[in-house]
């Protein structure tokens, strides 16, 4: 046990998220006591959620998340966040029956431990392009497709430098999102994207792989050279893919 | 930024490289040959799409481009989207 702590926030308290959320407040009450652990998420929790997510009631998925966290980790403070996450520049309007926004900016400190865990590449760009304008900071994100397949990537930066790359260089899909960060939809167009059939081994997967690289590179403090890794449950198989900046990039034989 | 300083330029061949795509990952025989041709050798095998675009780092190369030994060429993979 150790005297420092920890802010941990983590964006999105859903498939991956609400698992995750069991291991990060874990971690936070035993190895950092006192730390904290503020959980974002605007949306709901509704029944169809029961299949991959573990809540006791529905409501605001942040709330009710960290209400049944609050009594079992005493030497935690779980900080609920009920809103949407949106872009510096985001001009939208509130709706008045929708969880309010907050700007990445406002809500990333200096020295954070992030966790973008939501369901769309919009929102983590968002994230990681606040988190790029801070000295020090861990982003760690992590998605599935609707089978057996994930992903995981760990973004790091120390002393105003990059110490992994920023994700947008080896994928266009930040570059350019394909989807839309829901944060910044109405009621009524988030109500029409499709959910999936999502698989609950490959959403627990997911965060069990993140787990990983926070107790490799966090706690342990060792380099994050395994910075993006994939995944395929199917096939039995994961990958890890150097992103540090100084990597060479050179395949050699030993 | 797109890597295309080899393009047309005369095969060297053989040697070994690697080919990447991700949770695939190949040490091969295949320098001297275009990312075009490494990506039709490998496609099949593990499900390239036609447009997954080719990194040696975070350069961008080009179809052309011809492979060298040492290399470390991969096939972009989508990263997972859902959570």
């Amino acid at each position: 046990m150790t005297t420092e702590t920890k802010r941990f926030v983590l964006v999105g308290a859903g498939g991956i998220g609400n698992w995750l959320a069991s291991g990060l407040v874990r971690l936070l009450e035993w190895k950092y006591p006192g730390s904290g652990l503020i959980i974002v998420d605007g949306d709901n929790y509704e029944e169809k959620n029961r299949e991959r997510q573990e809540f006791t009631k529905l409501g605001n998925k942040a709330v009710v998340k960290a209400h049944e966290l609050i009594p079992q980790f005493p030497n935690t403070v779980i900080i609920p966040l009920a809103k949407w996450v949106v872009s510096d520049d985001f001009t939208g309007v509130q709706a008045e029956d929708d969880a309010p926004k907050i700007a990445a900016s406002q809500l990333l400190n200096e020295n954070d431990i992030v966790f973008a865990v939501v369901d769309n590449f919009a929102a983590r760009k968002i994230i990681f392009d606040a988190a790029s304008r801070l000295n020090n900071i861990d982003v760690f994100t992590g998605g599935n497709d609707d089978e057996l397949f994930g992903s995981i990537y760990h973004y790091q930066r120390r002393d105003g430098h990059d110490i992994t790359e920023h994700p947008v260089n080896f994928h266009p899909e930040y570059e350019n999102p394909p989807d839309k960060n829901p944060g910044e939809l109405s009621c009524q167009e988030r109500s029409e994207i499709e959910g999936g059939t999502q698989l609950l081994a490959t959403n627990m997967a997911v965060a069990a792989f993140i787990l990983g690289r926070v107790q490799k590179t966090i706690v342990l403090g060792q380099n994050p050279e395994e910075s993006e890794i994939y995944f395929d449950l199917g096939l039995g198989k994961s990958e890890p893919y150097n992103r540090t900046v100084t990597h060479t990039n050179q395949y050699t034989t030993v | 930024m797109e890597n295309n300083m080899n393009s047309g330029a005369a095969a060297q061949s053989g040697g070994m490289a690697n080919v990447r795509f991700g949770v695939y990952n190949q040490p091969s025989n295949i320098a001297g040959k275009s990312v075009k041709e490494a990506r039709e050798q490998f496609s099949k095998l593990w499900g390239i799409p036609t447009d997954a675009v080719a990194y040696k780092g975070k350069d961008k190369l080009d179809e052309n481009y011809v492979i060298q030994p040492n290399d470390n060429v991969e096939f972009h993979r989508r990263a997972g989207e859902k959570g």
